[in-house]
């Protein structure tokens, strides 16, 4: 009895603490948001719409191409400014967080929040592993090291991985890496990093090299399979279908 | 068996589990992975009508045992009616009609209406505990062999997590798209098929087992399809792909019927 109430003690907690994801608001339907300026050098492509509030200055497009809308000073970029900050202290503000060593590179971390002492860095790989929602809290600085690699696996989603970043963050030349960061000043994706996730910074630039930034836009599309109402429909027909055609296959044979 | 009686029985479990009932309804009604719940409970009628003849030639030969299970059922039902939700009543009525049966007609009865009786489990309700626990690796099962069909096809797959991304668009597979819908209906009709084309009752399980990697399948194909296709992915083309996609699961469990018809004679042979 006392093993039954422990697990569905278990359980109920496992279900209760997950957390859940940060709301972006308006800011998810950028890929790049900054404060002052977005800078940007050779053939970046970024999926969705790309934002700077309260500047206005977009240099780079082209060469880089932008999927969705480029929103320089306007209402859309105010509003997903306001969203942003919300979402940045929801982040920053999630209780109960772990805490990680400074270079989190060549560890397995599972979903949940995490905090470090001061910057976090990435050295080598790191793998997020399990369906759910991570929320990293990084006081200070974000960096990953050139040819350094986030790697998702069983069921991790860019979609799902937050980086709260107090300063800044920078990802290393060649490097790949999944998530939205929420910077509160800049956010710099060096050359030919590929990056996917939203670089969603609040007061400083974002400046881009050569990257893809795939995680903006809205949600992809679907594809729900038809009501299962409609299919065992179907399925009655053919199989009546089936009944009569074997009934005059077999009345042919005995004629 | 006296007609009387056994409406009178239905009547009551009907009353008695008339929230547990309405529950069910809603479920079906609101639920596209288990609408076909309306249709199983006419489908077993049907089947109950159409042995008609076999019912008459039964001995009646009441059984104590189905007050015993008359009261397990009815202990679920209140279980249920406490907090362990509707999933719990649903089986409690099932229970109570397996006691109702017992009741009026005895073993010989529960025997011959174990088929129908135990098609009925196709009508329950979702269990949310094994629903969200199978959900999202169906979901990645389905996102993974996407990706394998559409890499042996030749085209350039990215697949993360349970978003596929193609040259230009992208697809996700959400939980409508994780197959649940296609196995619950082919199980269905699995069952139901090889009830009407087939003698043997073995070959109920058999296509029953065999409609599980089927479904599994062309649910892959059918998301492969809608990623490949981008003008798949809504409206009339959309419904009529998964349709014809579940037409194929039918032809191709018939096809498979044969063949284990013929590995059955060889081996008796």
């Amino acid at each position: 009895m006392k093993k039954l109430s422990a697990y569905v003690l278990w359980v109920m907690s496992s279900v209760c603490l997950n957390a859940q994801p940060v709301n972006l608001g308006t800011a998810g339907n950028f890929g790049v948001l900054a404060g002052s300026t977005v800078t940007n050098t050779g053939a970046t492509v970024v999926t969705g719409d790309l934002g700077v509030s309260p500047g206005s200055a977009v240099v780079g497009f082209p060469p880089g191409v932008v999927t969705g809308t480029i929103h320089a000073g306007d209402a859309a970029a105010a509003q997903a400014q306001i969203d942003l900050t919300n979402a940045y202290n929801n982040a920053a503000g999630r209780p109960g967080p772990t805490l990680v060593a400074a270079d989190i590179g060549g560890t397995v971390i599972t979903p949940g929040i995490y905090n470090a002492t001061s910057s976090l860095g990435i050295t080598g790989s790191v793998t997020l592993s399990g369906a759910g929602v991570y929320i990293f809290q990084i006081p200070t600085t974000l960096t990953t090291a050139s040819n350094s690699h986030v790697i998702l696996a069983g069921g991790a989603t860019a979609a799902n991985i937050f980086w709260q970043v107090g300063s800044s963050a920078t990802l290393g030349t060649g490097s790949t890496f999944y998530g939205i960061i929420l910077a509160q000043a800049s956010i710099t994706i060096t050359t030919g990093a590929a990056f996917n996730g939203k670089a969603l910074a609040r007061t400083g630039a974002v400046t881009l090299d050569s990257n893809g930034v795939t995680g903006g836009g809205p949600p992809p599309p679907e594809a729900p399979a038809p009501s299962s109402l409609i299919l065992v429909a179907i399925g009655l027909t053919f199989v009546v279908l089936y009944k009569g055609r074997a009934r005059l296959f077999r009345q042919s044979k005995e004629n | 068996m006296r007609p009387a009686v056994v409406v009178l029985a239905t009547l009551t479990l009907l009353v008695s589990y008339a929230p547990a009932l309405r529950g069910m309804f809603e479920q079906w009604s609101n639920d596209e992975d288990v609408s076909h719940g309306f249709v199983v409970p006419i489908v077993v009628l049907w089947i109950v009508w159409r042995e008609r003849e076999r019912w008459r030639t039964l001995p009646i030969e009441p059984s104590l045992w189905g007050f015993a299970i008359l009261a397990a059922g009815a202990a679920m039902q209140l279980a249920g009616a406490l907090g362990a939700g509707l999933f719990a009543m649903s089986v409690a009525f099932l229970i109570s009609v397996v006691g109702a049966v017992l009741c009026l007609g005895g073993f010989a009865w529960l025997r011959a209406l174990a088929f129908p009786l135990l098609l009925t489990v196709f009508m329950l309700p979702k269990l949310a505990l094994v629903y969200n626990q199978v959900t999202l690796p169906l979901q990645l099962l389905a996102s993974r062999l996407a990706a394998g069909i559409l890499t042996v096809a030749g085209i350039g797959v990215i697949r993360e997590g349970n978003i596929l991304e193609m040259s230009g668009h992208r697809v996700s597979v959400v939980e409508a798209c994780n197959g649940i819908r296609y196995l619950l209906s082919l199980g269905f009709m699995a069952v139901v098929f090889a009830y009407l084309a087939d003698t043997k009752p073995w070959m109920r399980v058999a296509l029953l087992a065999a409609a599980v990697p089927v479904a599994i399948l062309a649910n892959a194909v059918r998301v492969a399809a809608a990623g490949w296709l981008p003008w798949l992915l809504s409206g009339t083309p959309h419904a009529i792909s998964g349709w014809f996609l579940f037409v194929l699961c039918l032809v191709m469990l018939a096809v498979l019927r044969q063949l284990f018809n013929k590995a059955y004679a060889l081996y008796l042979s």
